[in-house]
């Protein structure tokens, strides 16, 4: 392998799996790109980055960060180098989140029905029922095709190994596919040769197969049902991303006041009179969903849908009372749910969770702080988790008093060191540590995910938190054929 | 076997004609081997379809829209239902294996809500008080009669000073409020000492003599679980074992899980909200056909009430909506 000049500086994280470093060597997947780069000046990639800037910003692909006071609309950070993933540990993944998906969507249909896992011992029966998002109006209420998670983000991280792990599963409104579709668009436009020369797998058919199942929901066996986006609106931090979808798809975005009720049947006001709505892919989270039955005070839903949900007269994606299998401390019992439902092993591997209501488990992490992470199980995108490792004293000691007033609402894991993969930043290529959100689509021919998803970079030298409401960025995922 | 005519109005108008409402109602007696509904007749104006089904707890619900502008809503609800007297539980068990076989029910589905604590600022207070109730020879079945007396004794009933939204925290200063009050401090109470306890609302049928809390309205009470026996209805607003003259809608955890009627709809948040409650016995005249004045009071339920929290200027409103559009997504 000729080493590069850039690949020369390159100085990998020691401890680190690096994605694309592997003993004294770059990794064979990597060395296309390492040797086109190579060729490149430094001019020309400093070029590249400008213009994929530039894109981002022409094309409004933005998010919004809500508590940086610095305006709204951010561009969302795009480091140009790709991540690349091997066929064979693309195979892997996919076969293990197809497996993890299959379990949940049974134990949802479980839990809201029969609760045989329950009644066997296997899930705590007050972990579910101390769930907030275990929602009783969702009891043995009929969903198309036994179909809960139409669309799931399941995050994976790699540890010093190289091994797989799950952090999260989404399976309420995961967002960024968005994002994955258009720094594909960015790459095509910045390296156009390389990705038919290293054989990479396109990512475009997401929206189709999306579009596909959607309309297989439709109740109404009819040739063009209404299928419609419900977004917040536009104050939302995925807005762009529900344009992005809404227009990919060729369905109409929506907001709840442009929805309404009618002898349980749901109708969209167009300037032509009210047209009934057969499919709702909803970007609206449960409680602000329905007015009448869950939070009085929401402006963003629409009075009554629970009741045409509940008489099977318009289809919800994903379904209500989801969050009952993404709670952070339902996670921990995924794997004996693969076990209990599918008689299977786990594929992939779930991060070590303690449970902080357990009184034992909550005082070994307090003792051993220093090594945890500790999250909200109802909480995403970030927001109120403690790295141990990087907190003052004093921000444990206000943590801990918060996690005493009701330990159920919290977990904790060992700090996971995430794996690296190079980033050109001030003219050279670092590492940064990474993950990997892979969108699955679950509709009635099985799951499909499309070869990539969304990886999602730290971009600070050593950290370690790669949310986007964080001031994560992103990379283009390359799955090799 | 006593037999109730029963005719619940409830009557929302307003100033301007609003629209698009979604509402709830959950206006069904409860079918059991202790009462028994002989006919029932939901009429409501517009003539809408009412949908209806069994919820989690075993509540039948109704559901319908009125889309069409309209000044006023009546939902007019007649009933004529049996009741049977359920005999009490007896004190043969030793109290010690009682209270041994309520902890065993912690962890089961049908009791796991109705034994969940809610925390609030005077949480410790009323557990210090309930541990100082309760005396080491009780039955459940006598604690559940001692609570009901301290709340009846500790708590004054005055009209008008809470609402469905009122918090714990707030009655629990306060010490004063109407049946819904009642029942959820002694719901809680009871939750404290293992015994499963949940809220129910209804109508109070008393004797024409007897004058009792709860008349004209829809009244609230709760259930304790006694064990060897089952639900055991109890009446902290009259101090009294809530039996045959008691006439259940609906049970589950609190107030919220069995509003009788609720709606949202599109304009004005004005309104004005009255219930009556008019109960009849089989051998008076026949009641059900004689229209029924309006009672005046403050009802005690007044579901329909706009939100306090509803920010009232339009800026505000703007304001609330951009907070709540920033939920964040996964």
């Amino acid at each position: 392998m000729q080493e590069s000049g850039y690949f020369s500086q390159y100085s990998p994280i020691n401890g680190v799996w690096d994605e694309m470093y592997g003993v004294d060597s770059i990794r064979e997947h990597y060395s296309k790109v390492i040797d086109y780069l190579s060729r490149e000046s430094s001019e020309d990639l400093a070029r590249k980055e400008e213009l994929a800037q530039r894109l981002f910003m022409s094309q409004g692909i933005t998010f919004t960060v809500y508590s940086s006071g610095e305006g709204i609309e951010k561009i969302f950070p795009f480091d140009i180098i790709p991540r690349i993933i091997t066929a064979d540990e693309w195979a892997f993944v996919e076969k293990g989140i197809k497996q993890r998906l299959n379990a949940l969507n049974l134990f949802l249909k479980d839990v809201y029905n029969n609760q045989f896992i329950v009644k066997d011992g296997i899930v705590p029966i007050d972990i579910i029922y101390s769930c907030p998002h275990f929602l009783r109006e969702m009891y043995q209420l009929q969903v198309p095709y036994d179909i809960y998670v139409h669309i799931a983000g399941i995050d994976l991280i790699r540890d010093h190994d190289g091994t797989f792990y799950v952090l999260e599963d989404n399976l309420r409104t995961p967002s960024g596919v968005s994002y994955m579709l258009e720094n594909r668009e960015i790459t095509k436009r910045l390296f156009p040769d390389l990705l038919p020369q290293c054989c990479v797998r396109s990512v475009t058919e997401y929206p189709n197969i999306l579009y596909k199942n959607l309309l297989s929901l439709s109740p109404r066996q009819i040739s063009n049902p209404t299928i419609v986006l419900l977004s917040p609106g536009i104050y939302n931090s995925a807005y762009f991303e529900h344009t992005t979808l809404a227009r990919l798809m060729g369905v109409e975005l929506v907001e709840g006041r442009d929805l309404v009720v009618k002898n349980q049947k749901v109708y969209m006001k167009t300037t032509i009179g009210l047209q009934q709505v057969d499919v709702i892919y909803r970007r609206v989270d449960d409680e602000y969903l329905d007015p009448l039955v869950f939070n009085p005070a929401s402006i963003l839903g629409v009075a009554g849908i629970m009741g045409a949900y509940r008489t099977g007269n318009v289809a919800i994606v994903n379904a209500i009372g989801n969050g009952v299998a993404d709670d952070k401390a339902v996670y921990a019992y995924v794997p004996e749910m693969i076990k209990y439902y599918l008689n299977e092993e786990p594929i992939l591997k779930n991060v070590p969770t303690y449970q902080l209501s357990n009184r034992d488990e909550r005082e070994h992490v307090f003792a051993n702080i220093n090594k945890m992470v500790v999250k909200k199980t109802n909480g995403s995108g970030g927001y109120g988790m403690l790295m141990g490792h990087a907190s003052s004293d004093e921000e444990i000691e206000d943590y801990k008093k918060e996690i005493l007033k009701d330990p159920r609402n919290f977990i904790a894991q060992p700090t996971i060191s995430l794996s690296a993969a190079p980033c050109y930043m001030q003219g050279g290529l670092h590492p940064r540590r990474i993950d990997l959100r892979p969108y699955a689509l679950c509709g009635p021919d099985g799951i499909e995910i499309v070869p990539g998803g969304l990886t999602r970079v730290a971009l600070k030298e050593g950290s370690l938190v790669v949310n986007s409401s964080q001031g994560g960025g992103s990379k283009d995922t390359w799955v090799l054929a | 076997m006593p037999e109730f005519k029963i005719q619940h109005l409830t009557k929302y108008t307003y100033p301007a004609p609003v629209r698009d409402s979604a509402n709830q109602i959950i206006l069904y007696p409860i079918q059991d081997e202790w009462q028994e509904v002989i006919k029932q007749e939901i009429r409501i104006s517009g003539d809408p379809v009412i949908d209806t089904f069994i919820d989690y707890y075993g509540n039948k619900v109704g559901g319908f829209t009125y889309s069409e502008p309209h000044s006023t809503l009546l939902i007019d609800s007649k009933i004529l239902v049996q009741t049977k007297h359920k005999p009490l539980p007896g004190n043969d068990i030793f109290p010690a294996q009682q209270w041994e076989d309520l902890k065993h029910l912690r962890f089961m589905v049908p009791y796991i809500d109705f034994l969940r604590l809610e925390q609030f600022e005077g949480f410790d207070d009323l557990k210090a008080l309930v541990e100082a109730e309760k005396s080491k020879e009780d039955t459940p079945y006598q604690a559940v009669l001692r609570f009901s007396r301290y709340v009846y004794d500790n708590f004054r009933y005055i009209k008008g000073v809470t609402s469905v939204e009122t918090t714990m925290d707030e009655i629990w200063k306060l010490k004063a409020g109407v049946c819904q009050d009642f029942a959820h401090i002694l719901t809680l109470m009871l939750r404290l000492v293992d015994i499963p306890a949940r809220y129910v609302s209804g109508y109070i049928c008393t004797h024409r003599s007897t004058i009792m809390r709860g008349e004209g309205a829809t009244h609230a009470w709760a259930e304790a679980y006694i064990p060897d026996y089952g639900w055991l209805g109890i009446d902290p607003t009259n101090n009294c074992i809530a039996n045959e003259t008691h006439i259940r809608l609906a049970v589950g955890r609190n107030f919220s899980d069995c509003s009788p009627v609720k709606g949202v709809y599109k304009g004005t948040s004005d309104h004005r909200l009255d219930v009556s409650v008019n109960v009849g016995y089989e051998d008076d005249a026949p009641s059900m056909n004689q229209p029924v004045e309006f009672i005046n009071t403050p009802p005690e339920h007044t579901e329909h009430k706009p939100l306090s929290n509803i920010p009232k200027n339009s800026y505000q409103r703007y304001l609330e909506m951009l907070q709540q559009q920033q939920q964040q997504q996964q």
